[in-house]
């Protein structure tokens, strides 16, 4: 048997970057790596997270429970935490999370004294370690916007507070994955979409007046085609608002001009979005989880248990030994 | 000419008629004026439970005084000189004596220091005190002569007509309704009693197919039931103070109709009459009865003898004549003797029963609502009033009287002394706290009239308060009275019921449901007079049935007849439209039965209605332009007679448009709103009018179980058991009714997002599969508060339980603070202490100093916390308060915050419940292009079959709502007046943002990342947690507790129990011929024991320790014992038997 080599280069070109927005495409491979890829995103990239508080006081509307599961909900930034230790495996520490290698002390201390209710937010939460804090979501750039909400300057809410009420806790966030708590995982949204090639078959198309054209432009829910204003002709403006609803074939076949339109989705491109919660930016995001992709292969490919049965992988074998 | 003219205008008319159709074919809805608002307006004024605070405030404000008034003088036997007499009555302000200082006292405050939320009843007396021949008219007044609970929101109540910050800083929720009590700390609800009409005449059939009349009559003095009976062609009455059935001919002679002739007169001259009366008069002759007094004579010979009232005979003579008088139809009064009235409502009855007998449609329904009136709290509270405020004069009299007979008494008589309170008081609250109505004197006993208000969710209890409970057993099988009734419409709710048993008997209110108080009568009788109605006394029985004349019923009683029935009904109407008689007065001709009802009694159901002339409704636009300036309001709508009351026998007489545009001219009355046909709770489902009918019953029934938010005031509550929900949403998908009755506030549920589809095999049979990430965001994370409760109590010889502060070290004492109390806020687990509490050894002899006591004199007498194991709670609240014996009395509220497991139940607005099946990681859920992850997945099998396709569209309006940032409506019928979106708009707003008009989307597995082959209908539904969670119910046990009788395995998971293996469970193992398991199951694993048994004999022996050896306690030795092994409940039963006198011996034999 001749062995063929499958082996493929993906290739990723970035679209659209933002601090907690990345759109790229990722060519040349398929669904099972692009997935492999959006799965490790959303559940074992690590970030930190508040894990274990401890309330001194609480006299608040919300009980200790409550305030804790928010405080664990409010991402950190979390740059730190490819280099850092799970607590569990940490052996500078006996897992109190009082070490500099696996946690982070938080304290808050608020008190209401006025008549008008105190928010009580993330900014309250004063960090051990400057490079780990609530996550900032206020946009520099408009920060002289006159109508800037100072809602969302004021970070995120945790409690609000009467007059006389008063929330002093000590909390230690640490390392995790989103496989764990929903609190460790970095992404808002991760996606992908195949990448649609659309054929528009022009001369079926030329058999339609301008009012048909317009009225199965029209059938789409989202803006794929437009009518070209000089040439009258139909035309792809986004295929990627394509949301392969079918409408426009079905639209297409309901006029009685079938095969009017061809959309195949390509089996090897895909268009991620990736949006973060802020605690890693979404390049980085994506760079880690390509990282952490690597060391379960890694870890695969080393293990013991995959040399001994080296054989019977044949030509993965070789693939995993890096040939 | 003139036929031409006429011509002319007819073909106008037409061309009229023809525009007129177009404009009602036309989409109408800017033509009619929007109404909805009078609805708010309606409720604003009103509250949701009005018909409650009505009735008890009327009992307050007049019911009470009426007792009082008719029951006013205490007259000593002995010394009639003496008397008391009560001038007024009133209720004082809620208020508490406490170390002889009267305090005032808040609801929340009885709920949380378990004391009666009551107010003083205050007289004025005047009496004659006297002492030594000199007496003097005293006059006292604000004598308390009990405490009167107090129905929550009602007039006397602290919180009546209170703002929001007000009920705030008495700790009451502003959402709370009120309607209940709260006595001795708990709230309870007067259900709703649903009954029969009183003083009406019903045509029925019997159980033989009988025709009968019967009249259940109620007055101040006296409740019987007469039943006038059809058997074999003659006539009968039956009363329970006669022994027999007696020909109703002797009754109408015994009355004073001794000539026949008379009699069918007043029936009525037609010759069919005649020739059915024909067989009673003949039976009458045949009896020998002719004359009164032979008929009397007659009827004295068939009273029924009374065992112990036999003293006088003289007096005997009369019974006949006294219960005829009294008890035979006692709705209709006899002055002086005057029996024509009577005689004239018996031949009213006859008349019916003949009719019905020629005509079967003219049988009464005793299923129509119009036949039924409501019992509420106000009435069943002056039932009970009056009965202990009777009993309270008889036995002030008692001690007067003995206290007069003797002949040399030092003191002063003081008559004010002896009014006793307790009696009162405590007669009133215990029938509040139990349930049962026991009035001896009205021969009432019914149970269960209270009940513990729910509190499970803000629905639930919502849904208490407008609760109906029957009038039969729920045990009859019986299809009638379960019927949807078509005359419940815009009444009673036609979907919230309870499922089984109780199907259809009880009931809800509908939205605008209102139930009257009773109102006046003498007004409306001489009112009556005054438009024209004849009076009885001035006709002859000829001219009673006269083919022109209709005859006039007031509330049951004949008034007269009238010769313009039409005319009469309408010149009441409109004064009750003025607002001269009361807007409750019901006025209904009935054209069949020639006659018109005029109704002002108590527990009619009716509701308003807008008025229309000739199809045109009275309410203009500047009407309802002015009400949302507020410069009117509902009750200005009533009294310029825009909209009016009818109760369910009005409606007969009225032609009512559900809408503006459908209105013909013989229209009278248009609909408010369509949707207020459905009560509180059933209003929260949207669009029930796509969905099967059960489906939306079934709703009703789990909307009650939904966990939420209960009251703004639920962490201030030490209710016993709480369910709450950390984030409780409003939802996306709304109803008007949502809005008016603020379930938008206090919501019980949360915008899951749903997608139809098949996952994982989890999903059969209902179950839901949930999104791991999700869960851990909170949703449907719930907490549950527990309440427990612990006295320290005092004993008699002065010892008293004692708190010891905790030992170091002793893991069980961990959470305990130094005062031996577990902290508010300390985690606690199963087996921990939480009071440190020990009692003395010794409770009884002589008085000892509590704190001489030693510490050996003492047991320790710790709370244990038994919680799930491996859960950990936390101590919440600890209250300390001290009970009515004065004893300190601790109570805890211990929380446990719970998240969502396979196994909870959790259900959408459409009665369609299910458990989670399994959880799942986000990454594994189905992702949309948009990054859209459902929060949990239902099984596409949960709908053909079901029909639900409310469920449907809450989707797509959930989704568009989402999309476009408006929350979207789904109101019952609310399609046609724009209370409900549209599907078509829904969907075009849904393609405005980029999704499919039909609300599937493009779903990729998140296990493979390919695209799945169908589009998935994905969308936000509101889901409701329910109460039921597997960490309640789970339960399995190894070995554990047994019953000490039988050594049996206890039953039930609160005591550990055992799995029973049952009749059916037998069944299989014995069809299986596992005869090993059988005897492990029901032997080894339950009672097994070893029993000693003498072959001699038969009969059982015992092993002796010390001899080592088993002997027969009979034969006296132990030859021939041998050891067998049999079930201890096998060796009871025995014993049992021997205990008897009956000898089980048993044959032993070699197997």
């Amino acid at each position: 048997m001749e062995s063929v080599s499958y082996q493929r280069f993906p290739k990723i070109k970035i679209r659209e970057m933002k601090d907690d927005y990345l759109k790229f495409e990722l060519r040349e491979t398929d669904a099972s790596m692009a997935n492999a890829l959006r799965r490790v995103m959303i559940a074992e990239v690590p970030t930190i997270a508040i894990d274990l508080v401890e309330i001194e006081v609480n006299s608040s509307v919300l009980n200790d429970e409550f305030i804790a599961h928010r405080l664990g909900l409010i991402p950190l930034t979390s740059e730190r935490a490819m280099g850092m230790r799970f607590s569990r495996d940490c052996d500078a520490c006996d897992g109190d999370g009082q070490c500099e290698y696996c946690s982070v002390e938080f304290h808050l201390r608020a008190k209401c004294i006025t008549d008008q209710t105190l928010d009580v937010t993330s900014k309250d939460l004063y960090s051990s370690d400057h490079a780990v804090i609530p996550v900032d979501f206020s946009d520099p750039s408009d920060a002289n916007d006159p109508f800037d909400n100072t809602e969302t300057q004021r970070g995120i809410i945790i409690v609000k507070l009467r007059r006389g009420q008063e929330l002093r806790l000590r909390a230690i966030a640490r390392k995790g994955i989103g496989k764990d708590h929903a609190k460790w995982s970095p992404a808002a949204t991760v996606t992908f979409m195949y990448e649609p090639e659309i054929h528009i078959n022009e001369d079926l198309m030329e058999t339609l007046t301008l009012e048909e054209k317009l009225s199965w432009i029209e059938s789409s829910p989202t803006k794929v085609f437009d009518i070209d204003k000089v040439t009258q002709q139909v035309v792809v403006v986004d295929p990627e608002a394509y949301t392969y609803d079918d409408e426009v074939i079905k639209k297409a076949e309901a006029m009685g001009k079938r095969g009017l339109i061809d959309i195949r989705a390509k089996e090897d491109s895909f268009i991620f979005t990736v949006e973060s919660t802020g605690a890693v930016k979404a390049s980085q995001l994506v760079l880690n989880a390509i990282e952490i992709l690597k060391q379960k292969l890694d870890a695969v490919r080393l293990s013991d248990d995959t040399v001994e049965a080296d054989d019977q992988f044949g030509e993965l074998g070789v693939h995993m030994r890096g040939g | 000419m003139v036929v031409v003219q006429a011509d002319s205008l007819s073909e106008e008319n037409v061309v009229d008629h023809l525009i007129d159709k177009q404009k009602h074919a036309a989409p109408p809805v800017k033509s009619a004026v929007d109404k909805f608002q009078l609805l708010p307006e309606f409720l604003k004024g009103r509250g949701l439970v009005k018909q409650h605070l009505d009735s008890f405030n009327y009992f307050i404000n007049i019911g009470i005084k009426k007792i009082v008034r008719a029951n006013d003088r205490i007259v000593s036997t002995v010394d009639p000189s003496l008397y008391l007499r009560f001038t007024d009555v009133k209720i004082g302000k809620p208020s508490m004596v406490v170390d002889a200082i009267s305090e005032q006292i808040t609801p929340h405050m009885c709920r949380l220091s378990d004391t009666t939320y009551a107010a003083p009843i205050l007289v004025n007396i005047e009496y004659i005190s006297g002492s030594h021949g000199r007496k003097e008219k005293m006059i006292k007044n604000d004598v308390v002569i009990g405490r009167m609970p107090i129905m929550l929101r009602s007039c006397c109540c602290v919180l009546y007509g209170k703002n929001e910050a007000e009920l705030a800083r008495l700790g009451e929720c502003p959402l709370d309704p009120g309607g209940y009590f709260v006595v001795k700390g708990t709230e309870k609800v007067i259900l709703i009693q649903e009954q029969l009409s009183k003083n009406r005449i019903i045509i029925d059939n019997d159980k033989k197919g009988n025709i009968n009349a019967s009249v259940t009559s109620s007055t101040e003095a006296t409740k019987s039931k007469t039943v006038i009976l059809m058997e074999k062609e003659k006539m009968y009455l039956c009363l329970n103070q006669f022994a027999k059935k007696i020909p109703i001919m002797v009754v109408m002679k015994a009355m004073g109709m001794e000539s026949d002739q008379e009699v069918v007169q007043m029936v009525g001259r037609d010759p069919r009459y005649s020739a059915l009366l024909l067989p009673s008069i003949e039976e009458c002759a045949s009896h020998g009865v002719y004359t009164q007094q032979q008929a009397l004579e007659y009827l004295e010979a068939m009273v029924k003898r009374s065992t112990y009232s036999s003293s006088s005979t003289e007096k005997q003579e009369n019974r006949a004549l006294a219960i005829l008088r009294d008890v035979f139809i006692a709705n209709v009064p006899v002055r002086k003797n005057n029996f024509r009235p009577k005689c004239i409502y018996v031949a009213v009855m006859l008349r019916r029963m003949m009719e019905a007998l020629l005509n079967k449609d003219a049988m009464d329904d005793k299923d129509y609502v119009g036949n039924k009136r409501l019992e509420l709290s106000g009435q069943l509270i002056s039932l009970l009033f009056e009965d202990l405020f009777k009993t309270m004069i008889t036995e002030v009299q008692k001690t007067a009287d003995t206290l007069l007979v003797k002949q040399n008494r030092s003191s002063r008589f003081d008559f004010s002394q002896y009014i006793v309170r307790d009696s009162i008081t405590n007669g009133l609250e215990r029938a509040l706290s139990t349930g049962n109505w026991d009035v001896k004197r009205f021969r009432m006993n019914r149970k269960g009239v209270t009940q513990v208000l729910v509190r499970l969710s803000y629905m639930a209890s919502l849904g208490h308060m407008t609760r109906i409970s029957p009038q039969f057993e729920k045990s009859r099988k019986v299809s009638g009275p379960r019927a949807l009734q078509p005359s419940q419409w815009g009444m009673l709710c036609p979907c919230d019921t309870p499922e089984g048993e109780a199907c259809g008997l009880v009931k809800n209110l509908a939205l605008m449901t209102h139930v009257t108080t009773d109102e006046e009568e003498s007004p409306l009788i001489s009112l009556c007079k005054c438009l024209g109605v004849e009076d009885l006394e001035l006709l002859s029985g000829e001219e009673l049935h006269t083919p022109n004349s209709f005859l006039v019923i007031f509330n049951g009683l004949i008034l007269g007849k009238h010769r313009r029935p039409q005319q009469f009904a309408n010149a009441m109407r409109k004064l009750r439209r003025a607002g001269k008689i009361g807007e409750f007065v019901s006025v209904f001709v009935n054209e069949k039965q020639r006659a018109v009802y005029i109704a002002s009694d108590g527990g009619r159901v009716c509701r308003p209605l807008v008025i229309a002339d000739k199809g045109v409704s009275r309410i203009k636009e500047h009407h309802m332009r002015e009400l949302m300036d507020g410069a009117r309001t509902f009750d200005d709508f009533l009294h310029e007679g825009l909209i009016e009351y009818l109760d369910v026998n009005e409606e007969n007489n009225a032609l009512i448009a559900l809408y503006e545009w459908e209105a013909t001219p013989e229209t009278t009355h248009i609909e408010i709103e369509p949707f207020t046909i459905l009560g509180v709770v059933a209003g929260l489902i949207p669009y029930p009018h796509h969905n099967q009918s059960p489906r939306n019953t079934y709703q009703c029934a789990m909307g009650k179980q939904a966990m939420g938010n209960i009251a703004y005031n639920q962490l201030g509550r030490m209710d016993s058991l709480l369910y709450l929900l950390v984030y409780p949403q409003r939802p996306l998908l709304t109803t008007r009714t949502i809005e008016l009755v603020g379930y938008d506030k206090l919501g019980a549920g949360q915008n899951a997002t749903v997608a139809v589809m098949s996952y994982s095999g989890y999903d059969i049979e209902d179950a839901i599969v949930m999104n791991k990430a999700s869960l851990d965001r909170g949703f449907g994370r719930c907490i549950v508060l527990k309440k427990y409760t612990c006295t320290n109590q005092k004993y008699e010889n002065g010892a008293s339980d004692r708190i010891l502060r905790p030992r170091k070290n002793e893991e069980r004492e961990r959470v305990l603070d130094d005062d031996g109390l577990a902290a508010p806020g300390e985690i606690i687990r199963h087996g921990d202490i939480y009071i440190n509490k020990e009692s003395p050894i010794e409770t009884r002899g002589p008085l000892k100093s509590a704190a001489a006591l030693a510490d050996v004199k003492y047991r320790p007498c710790a709370q244990i916390f038994k919680g799930t194991e491996g859960e950990s709670c936390v101590v919440d609240r600890v209250a300390l308060c001290s009970d009515k014996n004065n004893n300190l009395c601790i109570k805890y509220k211990i929380r446990h915050t719970r998240r969502p497991e396979v196994g909870d139940k959790f259900s959408s607005r459409h009665g369609q419940k299910g458990v989670c099946g399994t959880i799942i990681q986000q990454e594994d859920f189905p992702f949309s292009e948009r990054g859209i992850c459902p929060d949990l997945i239902m099984n596409p099998h949960g709908f053909p079959s079901r029909m639900t396709v409310g469920k449907m569209i809450e989707l797509l309006g959930g989704k568009a709502g989402v999309s476009c940032g408006r929350f979207h409506y789904g109101s019952a019928f609310g399609e046609p007046s724009g209370h409900a979106d549209r599907v078509e708009a829904i969907s075009e707003t849904l393609v405005k943002h980029g999704f499919s008009y039909n609300g599937k989307d493009f779903i990729y597995s998140g296990i493979t990342g390919c695209p799945l082959q169908a589009y998935i209908f994905m969308g936000p539904i509101y889901y409701q947690k329910l109460k039921h969670m597997v960490l309640d119910k789970m339960h399995a046990r190894g070995s554990g507790p047994r019953v000490m009788l039988t050594r049996q395995p206890t039953d039930g998971r609160a005591r550990n129990g055992g799995l029973r293996v049952g009749e059916m469970e037998k069944d299989c193992l014995v069809a299986y011929g596992t005869s090993m398991l059988l005897y492990e199951r029901l032997m080894v694993s339950s009672d097994q024991f070893e029993a000693q048994v003498c072959r001699a004999c038969g009969l059982l022996g015992y092993y002796n320790q010390k001899l080592k050896a088993a002997m027969c306690t009979t034969c006296k030795n132990g030859d021939k014992v041998s050891t067998m092994k049999l079930p201890y409940a096998c060796k009871l039963l025995i014993q049992e038997l021997q205990s008897m006198n009956i000898v089980p011996r048993l044959k032993l034999a070699e197997a």
